[in-house]
C-alpha cells in the first residue's frame, strides 16, 4: 500500500486462545512495513512475540500452525491488506 | 456431495438414506466415530470440540472433492460436530458410494486419515482429572502421511 500500512484479521484458537485470551482482533502493521518490503507471517510471528512473554512462548511453539485465509502456510507466505490470519496447535479432530 | 457442521447429534439413518438415495453406486461405504469413555490415561465423561469454522467447511470440502477424484466416487459425505459432546455421542460420520467396495472403503479411510489432521477441529476432554486439551498423535500424522507418498491406495 502507498500509505506502508496493512491491516489484517488475527484469528487465536483452541490452547493459543485460551494462553492468550483473545479469540480474534485487527493488527495494523506499520511499523514494519516499508514501501518496498513485503509482510509475511514470520514478520507477523515477531511482531506478535513483542506483546509479552506469553505471547513470545506462543508465537514460539515448534508446532505452531498457521493459516492465511483459511489455508495453512509457511512462515514465508506473504500477508497482504485484508487477509485473515489465525494460529493454533496441531488438530485433533475425527 | 457435501459437508455439515453442525451441534447436533448425527442422524445417521437419515445421512445413509440421503446418501444412497441420492446417487446409488454398487458400493457404499461409511464410518462413524463416537466419544469414548477413555483416553490414553484416564477417564472422560464429555468431550468440547471447538473449530474454526469457515476454515472447516472449506478443508471438509476440499478433501471430500480430493477422495471422489481419486477413487471415482459417485456421492460422499462428511458431518462434523462441534460444541459439547457426551460420552457415546457421534462425533463425526463420513460416507462414500463407488463403483466397487476397495474404492468405497479406501475413500472413507482416506477422508478420515486426512480431516484427523487437516480440518480446524480442537477436541477438550473432561473426566474426573480435570480437563485437558487432546494432543495430536503422532499415529495420525503417519497415517496422513501414507496418503501423501501414495503408500495407501
Amino acid at each position: 500500500m502507498a500509505s506502508g500500512s496493512v491491516s489484517i484479521t488475527i484469528k487465536l484458537f483452541s490452547t493459543l486462545r485460551e494462553a492468550l485470551g483473545e479469540s480474534k482482533f485487527e493488527l495494523a502493521i506499520s511499523d514494519i512495513s516499508k514501501a518496498s518490503a513485503q509482510v509475511d507471517v514470520a514478520a507477523i510471528k515477531v511482531l506478535l512475540s513483542q506483546r509479552g512473554a506469553a505471547w513470545k512462548e506462543a508465537m514460539n511453539q515448534p508446532n505452531l500452525v498457521h493459516a492465511l485465509n483459511h489455508k495453512v502456510v509457511f512462515t514465508d507466505a506473504v500477508v497482504s491488506e485484508g487477509d485473515e490470519l489465525a494460529f493454533f496447535p496441531p488438530m485433533t479432530g475425527g | 456431495m457435501s459437508v455439515a457442521i453442525q451441534s447436533e447429534a448425527i442422524d445417521v439413518a437419515a445421512e445413509y438414506a440421503q446418501l444412497v438415495g441420492g446417487r446409488p453406486g454398487a458400493a457404499v461405504a461409511t464410518f462413524t466415530g463416537y466419544v469414548r469413555d477413555h483416553s490414553d490415561q484416564h477417564a472422560v465423561t464429555e468431550l468440547e470440540l471447538e473449530h474454526y469454522p469457515e476454515m472447516a467447511h472449506k478443508v471438509l470440502e476440499s478433501l471430500g472433492q480430493s477422495a471422489a477424484e481419486r477413487f471415482g466416487l459417485s456421492n460422499w459425505r462428511i458431518v462434523h460436530r462441534f460444541g459439547r459432546l457426551a460420552v457415546s455421542e457421534t462425533i463425526v460420520w463420513v460416507g462414500a458410494v463407488a463403483d466397487h467396495r476397495g474404492e468405497a472403503i479406501s475413500a472413507c479411510e482416506l477422508m478420515m486419515d486426512t480431516l484427523k489432521t487437516d480440518a480446524p477441529f480442537w477436541k477438550r476432554e473432561q473426566g474426573p482429572a480435570g480437563e485437558q486439551w487432546v494432543a495430536s498423535r503422532d499415529t495420525d500424522m503417519a497415517r496422513r502421511a501414507r496418503w501423501r507418498s501414495g503408500e495407501a491406495q
